[in-house]
């Protein structure tokens, strides 16, 4: 039977690096109940629905003016679907 | 990158920036037809009703994407000069890790290629701007990654053998004709098929095993070099993820006809790209001296958990249902590194890589990953080679082995359930019977018998006189393999270098 | 089903029997003995007698078993492309049913 999009998790795997701490801790900081975890060279993270990144949180981190297309420099790979990707956010989620 | 003062002041969003760079710059031929202009679109029965709904969901333009790879490869070639500069390889776990890196960048580089080739033809090809902007930045992404790779390689071949003449043995060697044979198979596809098979079903379904637990294992056994281009053709890869997806997605909205097509095309081409990877599992079970994670634990974790409990659920909504065989698959999940391995063992003296049996380290890691089965495989086939080797030889199969028709691998895998009893499938066309490994490749070869009964296979190449003489040194030197390029690790030249380079000799170790 | 292509696709096998001439290719399978990673693939002359193939072959190849004792093959029970063969070891492969790429099993 269909599990709902919301109750599904969907998550992305990023480089750990100095250059990504910011990006890290701004999806950290704006996704309750994130589940993270560390493997060599990078780290995962995962969420039940969606996950949401802001612009604004990783430049209030970066102390810089920060692109969202900047986030392909950090991403290995994800899953789910991005169904928003603009100047100021994206999402990843499931669509059905 | 440098703090302006202030953000400046934008005219254009990013979607209405990407659209303006792509949708908008399109038009509509009028002095021929669209399908002269666009003739390889149709013969697939794919029917599409409007282009204009393939997006880019990275709303990339030209400008962007130049920016943002120049910084990726800017930050890659500063890790691999620091590397060459500091003698990096001196820092490896050990060298026989250099061994998954062999099979991995021998067999690899050219189909980056090949992709960079398919995609430059789709972007001229599709009907719509959208498909043909993301297919023109992936084309350029792939002959990046062939370039990158090809470089990585290119500082390694100074120090260790099983290098040197990799883009010959692509072309030439048994196990270098699983992805050859692969990817050729899709390239000699059409352009949907194309982007369900590298685009959806490689890049977004197995991709994550192919890539993350190797990159990662890479870094963990020192070699950054393979890190740093597998995840900066990473960062590439989640773009073809976007694109596979947005491909298949395309495909099922555009006409509820073509859910048969697809559905089909995925089940083909999931069988097809997991046979592949299994190379990758024998190489993260045996081959890396210190593992992240089991090739079992991979599998549950990037492929049941994230594609069968996520995407699957997603595309349900379409009427798309799991890939036929994937029980089969799952159920192999303990057993298949195992015996890709034992494959690889038992042929190396034929190959560019060397193996050795599992060290008390190894065995211990092993016992753990895979409780149930490897005390099997230990038992039957590992403590019969090692008296072999303890009475001073090193078993090495005298033969040739019997090839699946359509992954080319040995067929070594077993009936379900069995783990000691290889599979046998035989499917007689037109008078001339076919061998297959499995249910998968079996069902496979029944749909397009025309297609794989061309199949290369490298040992019938050899019966029939095709590779230099019917002797194996004869088969060796037509391949250009050199003595230390295969056959047992220890003692090897790579083996003898290593403990040189760290003030060892063999007879210490 | 027939290939999807823009003209009339079909194209000879690579493996077919005219290509061996007076050969053929033959798959030996040790059934239940997994350190042969897989049945071996061998090209024999289809005249060959079944006797040759078990005495002057056989009996020595898999010798790479260190546990292997030939004279086992002797008593052996063989099959080939999955039908009961007791063979006639003076009679050809071909005059015992082994074809083209048959498939020759046994067990021990
Ligand atoms: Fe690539
Ligand atoms: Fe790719
Ligand atoms: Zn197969």
């Amino acid at each position: 039977m269909s599990v709902a999009a919301e109750s599904r998790p969907v998550g992305v795997d990023i480089q750990e690096n100095e250059e990504n701490r910011a990006l890290v801790e701004a999806i950290e900081a704006d996704n309750d109940d994130l589940t993270i975890r560390h493997m060599p060279g990078m780290i995962r993270l995962t969420k039940n629905g969606q996950l949401v990144i802001n612009q604004a949180s990783v430049e209030a981190r970066l102390g810089r003016p920060w692109e969202t297309h900047e986030f392909q420099l950090a991403i290995i790979t994800y899953f789910g679907e991005f169904v928003e990707w603009d100047d100021d956010q994206i999402i990843i989620a499931w669509k059905h | 990158m440098t703090v302006p003062a202030q953000k400046p002041a934008r005219k254009l969003s990013m979607k209405q920036r990407y659209t303006a760079l792509t949708h908008d710059l399109d038009w509509t031929p009028t002095y021929v037809k669209e399908e002269e202009v666009f003739p390889f679109t149709t013969f697939e029965g794919i029917k599409v009703h409007d282009w204009s709904k393939w997006d880019d969901p990275f709303r990339l333009t030209v400008e962007a994407y130049n920016k943002y790879q120049a910084e990726k490869d800017r930050r890659l070639y500063a890790v691999l000069d620091g590397f060459a500069q500091s003698q990096g390889q001196l820092g490896l776990t050990e060298a026989r890790y250099m061994n998954a890196m062999k099979i991995f960048l021998q067999g690899i580089p050219v189909h980056e290629y090949n992709a960079h080739r398919n995609f430059s033809y789709l972007a001229r090809y599709a009907n719509g701007p959208g498909a043909r902007f993301a297919a023109l930045c992936q084309s350029l992404d792939e002959l990046r990654h062939a370039q990158t790779e090809i470089h990585t390689l290119s500082h390694y071949n100074k120090y260790f053998d099983g290098m040197h003449d990799w883009h010959k043995w692509t072309d030439r060697v048994w196990y270098l004709s699983v992805p050859k044979s692969f990817f050729e198979d899709a390239q000699t596809a059409g352009p949907f098929e194309w982007l369900i098979a590298i685009g959806f079903s490689f890049e977004y379904l197995l991709t994550n095993l192919l890539f993350v637990p190797f990159m990662s294992g890479a870094a963990f056994n020192g070699d950054l070099p393979t890190m740093t281009f597998g995840f900066s053709a990473q960062s590439d890869e989640s773009r073809h993820m976007t694109l596979g997806l947005e491909a298949i997605k395309f495909m099922l909205e555009q006409d509820e006809d073509n859910l048969p097509i697809v559905q089909d095309w995925l089940d083909k081409w999931f069988w097809r790209g997991y046979r592949l990877i299994s190379l990758v599992a024998g190489m993260m079970d045996y081959m890396l001296p210190k593992r992240v994670m089991s090739w079992k634990e991979a599998f549950e974790l990037y492929f049941e958990e994230q594609m069968l409990n996520g995407l699957f659920k997603d595309l349900e909504y379409y009427g798309i249902r799991p890939p036929r065989h994937v029980d089969w698959a799952i159920g192999e999940k303990e057993i298949l590194s195992h015996q890709v391995y034992w494959i690889l063992y038992q042929y190396s003296h034929a190959a560019a890589f060397t193996t050795t049996i599992p060290n008390a380290e190894d065995q211990e890691w092993l016992e753990k990953a895979y409780p149930e089965t490897w005390p099997i495989y230990k038992q039957v086939v590992w403590d019969k080679a090692q008296r072999v080797m303890d009475a001073g030889g090193r078993y090495f199969n005298p033969g040739l082995p019997q090839l699946c028709t359509v992954c080319q691998i040995p067929m070594g895998f077993t009936e379900p359930g069995d783990p000691l009893t290889q599979c046998q499938r035989q499917t007689v066309y037109e008078g001339e019977r076919y061998d297959f490994c499995s249910d998968g490749c079996q069902w496979i070869f029944e749909r397009e018998p025309t297609k794989y009964r061309q199949s290369w296979l490298p040992v019938h190449q050899i019966f029939q006189g095709n590779c230099g003489g019917p002797t194996l040194p004869d088969v060796a030197a037509w391949y250009g393999l050199q003595p230390g390029d295969g056959a047992e690790y220890l003692g090897s030249p790579d083996h003898q270098a290593w403990l040189e380079w760290h003030g060892q000799t063999t007879k210490e170790a | 089903m027939a290939v999807k292509a823009m003209y009339d696709y079909t194209w000879p096998s690579r493996s077919a029997a005219e290509l061996y001439g007076d050969d053929q290719l033959v798959h030996v399978w040790w059934r239940g003995n997994p350190y042969f990673v897989s049945a071996q693939t061998f090209r024999f002359p289809k005249a060959m007698p079944f006797g040759a193939l078990v005495n002057d072959v056989l009996k020595g190849f898999f010798t790479a078993d260190p546990d292997f004792v030939p004279e086992s093959l002797d008593t052996a029970a063989w099959k080939v492309d999955h039908e009961d063969l007791v063979p006639d070891l003076e009679a050809s492969l071909e005059a015992n049913g082994v074809g083209h790429k048959s498939l020759l099993e046994f067990s021990l």
